[in-house]
């Protein structure tokens, strides 16, 4: 990897101050799970890192009975911390599911959210994509097997982030602090699309930082994730889906239901939302829910397959939110 | 074969007739026993040529050409020695001569050595390279196809090959003549070998002469290699290889990165280290071929194979072959005809990879067996069993050929009597399916194989032999043989291997490696225990032909009580060790394997994946010398075919072929929880001798895991690897009129 | 009995001595039961001991035919055959 500068910043007030506003010139350094890799692939070269794994690593309850998550926690704490497990099952999933224990005794809740694309073009140097501020994009009429099946391009990325998906679904807020002071985003609003942000993935600025998740209280909300990957260990998901069903008794009175690894960011899924209003549980409903969610889905040329895995992990994530055995 | 360039071997040394000790008396073979450097390589005391640093050495690098096809317009060196810390910095490809034209991704255009592997790595990058890119081929289809630009210089498809069996038949009257046909087209992926240790080595020079620590299979033959690229004496060159992480086949010499070592250990002064990286070891260091088969297939209304006819084609890469045999010569089809073609990409060139062309063919002829099954209604198995080779007069199979007895053994361990006829019609997505497959494998061993055993005064042991241990335990054999033979416990004799220094035996290849050194090792530990019996018979007042050596005691055979230990036996040497060479004898070791595995899987139908539940294996392999490193081989070999079945595909950008996976995210490989329960049962054969096993227990993991899906489905999935996405195509091509 | 040598790997005297293939260095002389299948489609790999790729030391591919009487590269020196 090329030769870097190292910042140990104590704060995040330090933090902000060794970055710059230059995309890809100073980065915020956390586990190092994905950076690191970026890097000795030389497709991150950036001049100086700057440690973050000293921003809060704290879970710490809210006034309203949510969570407030600090971006240090490591996932492997995440995924075994009570709390969360018992308000936010669909989050302590995902981030059990993540990579290896290895990986998730290093890598960050940050880290997580803020990795950058698995796309194989986008992680082989040789290959001068448009995200990497190339001419075009490789996948369109090459590999795209493991590519997005929704969205217009013209990258066509999926995001690689596990927890992105659950953050969504329970309506998560992200706190984040940069130069000018600090604001809030939805987790939801966060995400951006190429035709918006083709560099990066996110609304966050280089010299910006992600201190918090902020997890609203779940009142009567069953939530679950279900992943779909092919190796059970050290290996991405196929597509996986989270959802949070708020419960009137039997009933689902309202819906979220957002699918990963299926589009450039995580894919909201409107029509299932819809679909599952006013419903029981049921294997019907969540079926009719998983036909509406990949309503409209457009595969490439090689990743068709991708519409039923993606249509199987949201059926079986609303049955297990619901208890019934999915398998 | 090497046999016309070599002299006509010796006829065999006369001299005692060589047996190995009767089983009731032997201490050590045959036993389970832990290799004896297991706990050194636990504890990473066992040094591999990764591991190994030398004072004031360098790290070498390589810079490897980015793209597919191109011409080498020029290189300039000059801005990598201006990187702190680089020492050398050569151009590997001439601009002005005949070998500026790079073939495949990752070959080497010039290389450096510098103080850090971060200077390397800087220094590598510095270098200007100027290509004229040119218009790469990425698949076969593209090879083949009529508007395709002729990359290779003899084109890019070979000439026809053609095996006709028997000559002449006729196989369109034999297949008009069946009851039942098959017809398919099969298809297997490419494999990279990936081996954990990448390939590389250290070159240190003295002078002239050239020390090389190497990772690979066969020092004698990485000797050859440096030798000749090196233009040097083959006496200057000392290779050594205490201890290697992986090969399969693909590590059979220097290769070029040794050579780049030893140039630029030259050229800087200083020994140099390198080592591939992960990347370049998936472009350039060799692969399996990927093989395709047309296939049409008969059978008679009795279960009778009658007739197979194939046109096959594959590709090893730039300028390599792809050939692998079809019908896969286990069950008996009546005639048969295959005409292969050799396609020819712009990917790094092919190596032998364990079991070369087997798993291909046993793969597309056993997926075929089970389809023609079908189409009769019958069992696969029953099928299977009606078209093994007929066996001899006597009514005997072959030792080599023992499927009708391995067969049942395993069917019944599988539990195939609750096996289902077609798919699982059980609810839910879950189908649960068993399949089968046979293997074969010839083996041997060489017949050049040398051992030099030496017995020294203070009663130590030690057996020389230029064999090396490629992670199957070939040194504890070497051990565990010499201890048997005299009668000593295993920890006191030491097994010298892996350098070239010692007598010759064979590259760890075909495996051969138990069939050269377990007769040559006990006949030079023999020979080395009679000259010791020779000198301790006077003073026991008996014929040397009386003693025998047991429990560490040189003893009397009818009077045990009649000797002395083996230290005091040693102790009349005086000052004079013991020297006694060993050569290979017919007659300790034979070759031909046999035998099947068995696949019970679970395919989720609504995501396409298969988790392999069990495998259930039986296998010969002559005269088990370990039990516990003989079963480590079919363990890895089935977890190899579990890559090989379900995981693994060197994956080319279609339009540049450059490889997207070179790593291993999403080159997938087994982990430990991929792994499944692995049955084995080893059948000992101990009137054999010894069988090298290397290979054979990889062969039909594949096979058997798709006939399992395609029971557990309905649906039948012809190519590899079996993806979700490939089972997902077939289960819906199954339910809009059917894959079978 | 001796191992039948495939034709896809008989290397004669026409050959060039600096041909490799896996057999040379596994095998030898390999004393063997008849196997049976010894065919002619197999798949063997070749290199060069010069270059130690499967590449001459002319830039072009290492193959049975092409090793042989004729191509410039090819050497019959005795001495220096395996
Ligand atoms: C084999 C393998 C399998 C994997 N499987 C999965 C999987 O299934 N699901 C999944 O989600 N992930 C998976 N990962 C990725 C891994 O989970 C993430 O890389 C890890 O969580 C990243 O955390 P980190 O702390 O190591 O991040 P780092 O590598 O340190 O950082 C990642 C990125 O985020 C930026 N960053 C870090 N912290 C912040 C912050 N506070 N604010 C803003 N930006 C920040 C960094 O600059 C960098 O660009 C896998 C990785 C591997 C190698
Ligand atoms: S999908 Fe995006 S990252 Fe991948 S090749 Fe296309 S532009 Fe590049």
């Amino acid at each position: 990897m090329k030769a870097f500068a190292y910042v140990n910043a104590a704060n995040e007030k330090e933090a902000i101050a060794a970055l710059g506003p230059e995309r890809g010139r100073m980065l915020p350094l956390a586990g190092g799970m994905d950076l690191l890799a970026l890097m000795k692939d030389y497709v991150a070269q950036p001049e100086r890192l700057v440690n973050v794994k000293n921003l809060d690593r704290t879970v710490a309850k809210t006034p309203d009975g949510g969570l407030r998550i600090g971006a240090a926690v490591t996932l492997a704490a995440l995924a075994q911390h009570a709390d969360v497990r018992r308000l936010y099952p669909a989050l302590a999933e995902a981030a059990a599911e993540v990579g290896t224990p290895q990986i998730r005794n290093v890598g960050t809740l940050g880290g997580n959210l803020n990795q950058r694309p698995r796309c194989w073009y986008f992680r082989n140097e040789e290959f001068p994509c448009l995200k990497k501020g190339g001419a075009r994009c490789f996948a369109v009429d090459g590999e795209n097997q493991f590519h997005a099946i929704f969205g217009d391009g013209p990258c066509h990325i999926v995001h690689p982030s596990s927890l992105a998906v659950p953050a969504i679904a329970l309506g998560a807020r992200f706190r984040i602090v940069g130069p000018a002071g600090e604001r809030e985003v939805t987790a939801a609003d966060y995400y951006v699309m190429p035709d918006r942000n083709l560099y990066g993935e996110t609304v966050l600025a280089p010299n910006e930082l992600l201190t918090h998740v902020i997890l609203p209280a779940p009142g009567t909300a069953k939530s679950a994730t279900y992943e779909v990957r092919f190796k059970q260990s050290h290996d991405w998901p196929l597509a996986m889906a989270s959802v949070a069903l708020v419960m009137n008794g039997q009933t689902i009175t309202s819906a979220r239901v957002v699918m990963g690894a299926v589009a450039p960011v995580p894919w909201r899924a409107e029509g299932a939302e819809a679909a599952l209003a006013g419903k029981r549980i049921s294997e019907a409903t969540a079926t009719a829910a998983a036909d509406a969610a990949v309503k409209g889905a457009k595969p490439m040329t090689q990743n068709g397959y991708k519409v039923q895995i993606a249509h199987t992990a949201v059926k079986r994530a609303i049955l297990k939110a619901g208890g019934i055995a999915v398998v | 074969m090497a046999d016309e360039q070599n002299p006509p071997a010796a006829p065999p040394p006369s001299g005692p007739a060589r047996t190995w000790p009767p089983v009731a008396d032997r201490a050590l073979l045959g036993k389970p026993i832990r290799r004896i450097d297991g706990p050194d390589k636990s504890q990473g005391k066992a040094k591999y040529t990764y591991d190994i640093v030398r004072p004031g050495m360098l790290y070498g690098r390589l810079l490897s050409s980015p793209h597919p096809y191109a011409v080498v317009k020029s290189i300039d060196v000059t801005p990598a020695l201006k990187v702190p810390g680089v020492k050398a910095a050569i151009a590997l490809k001439d601009p002005a001569g005949p070998t500026a034209k790079i073939w495949y991704q990752g070959e080497e255009v010039a290389a450096v050595a510098a103080t850090t592997e971060e200077a390397a790595e800087d220094a590598v990058r510095a270098i200007k390279v100027e290509y004229e890119i040119l218009p790469a081929l990425a698949t076969v289809e593209q090879s083949m196809s009529a508007n395709a630009p002729v990359n290779f210089p003899k084109g890019n498809v070979s000439a026809e090959r053609l095996t006709l069996r028997p000559d002449k038949a006729d196989v369109e009257a034999a297949l008009k003549a069946s009851a039942h046909i098959v017809e398919g087209t099969y298809s297997t992926q490419v494999q990279t070998h990936t081996s954990l240790e990448t390939h590389g080595g250290i070159c240190e020079w003295n002078g002239e002469k050239l020390t090389a620590w190497v990772s690979t299979q066969a020092v004698h033959a990485t000797r050859d290699g440096l030798s000749r690229a090196l233009q040097m004496q083959q006496s200057d060159v000392h290779v050594i290889t205490d201890y290697m992480g992986g090969g399969f086949g693909s590590k059979l010499g220097p290769d070029v990165q040794v050579v780049i070592a030893a140039k630029l250990a030259k050229e800087a002064g200083a020994p140099v280290k390198l080592m591939l990286t992960r990347k370049e070891e998936h472009l350039i260091t060799g692969n399996r071929p990927s093989a395709y088969a047309k296939v049409k297939a008969g059978v008679d209304a009795q279960g009778k194979l009658t007739a197979f006819d194939a046109e096959t084609w594959g590709t090893g890469g730039a300028g390599q072959g792809a050939g692998f045999n079809i019908p896969y010569p286990v069950y008996a089809f009546g005639v048969l005809r295959q005409r292969h073609k050799d396609v020819f990409i712009n990917a790094g060139p092919q190596r032998a990879m364990r079991a070369p062309g087997h798993p291909q063919a046993c793969f597309i002829t056993e997926v075929v067996v089970d389809e023609l099954a079908d189409r009769l209604r019958m069992d696969p198995l029953e099928l299977r069993m009606r078209n093994l080779p007929p066996a001899g007069p006597d009514g005997q199979d072959l030792p080599t050929q023992q499927w009708r007895k391995y067969f049942p053994m395993a069917a019944d361990k599988i539990g195939w009597s609750r096996r289902h006829a077609t798919a699982d019609t059980g609810s839910g997505p879950i189908k649960r399916g068993m399949g089968c497959a046979a293997n074969r494998w010839a083996g041997g061993g060489s017949n050049r194989t040398r051992a030099a055993c030496e017995i020294l005064p203070d009663g130590g042991v030690v057996m020389r032999i230029g064999t090396q241990d490629i992670g199957t335990g070939t040194r504890t054999l070497v051990a565990m043989i010499t201890a048997e033979t005299m009668g000593l416990p295993l920890t006191a004799v030491k097994a010298a291997i892996g350098d070239s220094e010692y007598p010759w035996a064979p590259g760890s290849g075909g495996s051969t490696t138990v069939g050269s050194i377990s007769p040559t090792v006990r006949i030079a530990a023999e020979n080395a225990r009679d000259a010791l019996f020779a000198k301790v018979a006077p003073s026991l007042r008996v014929e040397p032909a009386a003693l025998v050596a047991k429990d560490g005691r040189v003893q009397v055979k009818d009077n045990p009580a009649k000797g002395m230990t083996w230290k005091e036996a040693c102790r009349l040497l005086g000052v004079q060790p013991i020297s006694a060479d060993g050569a290979w004898q017919q007659g300790l070791s034979s070759s031909g394997t046999s035998g099947v595995q068995f696949a019970d899987v679970e395919v989720d139908i609504e995501t396409g994946i298969t988790r392999v539940k069990r495998v259930v294996c039986v296998q010969d392999c002559g005269m088990i010398v370990d039990r516990i490193t003989a079963e480590s081989q079919v363990y890895g070999g089935i977890i190899m075919g579990i890559g090989f079945a379900l995981f693994e595909h060197r994956i080319l950008d279609r339009n540049t072929a450059k490889m997207v996976n070179p790593n291993m995210e999403f080159y997938l490989l087994p982990g430990m929880s991929d792994i499944p329960e692995i049955d084995i049962t080893l059948i000992d054969q101990p009137e054999r001798g010894p069988v090298g096993l290397g290979e054979p227990p990889t062969i039909s993991t594949a096979a058997a895991i798709a006939n399992a899906i395609a029971n557990a489905t309905g649906a039948r999935v012809r190519s590899l690897p079996l993806t979700p996405a490939a089972v997902l195509a077939a289960l819906h091509e199954e339910r809009s009129g059917g894959t079978r | 009995m001796t191992h039948p040598t495939l034709a896809s790997r008989h290397v004669t005297p026409m050959h060039c001595s600096h041909l490799r293939h896996k057999g040379m260095y596994v095998t030898g002389d390999v004393t063997s039961e008849p196997n049976g299948f010894a065919d002619d489609i197999d798949a063997t790999s070749f290199w060069c001991v010069c270059t130690q790729k499967a590449f001459g030391p002319d830039g072009l591919p290492v193959t049975l035919e092409d090793c042989a009487t004729g191509r410039s590269c090819c050497n019959h020196d005795a001495a220096e055959a395996t």
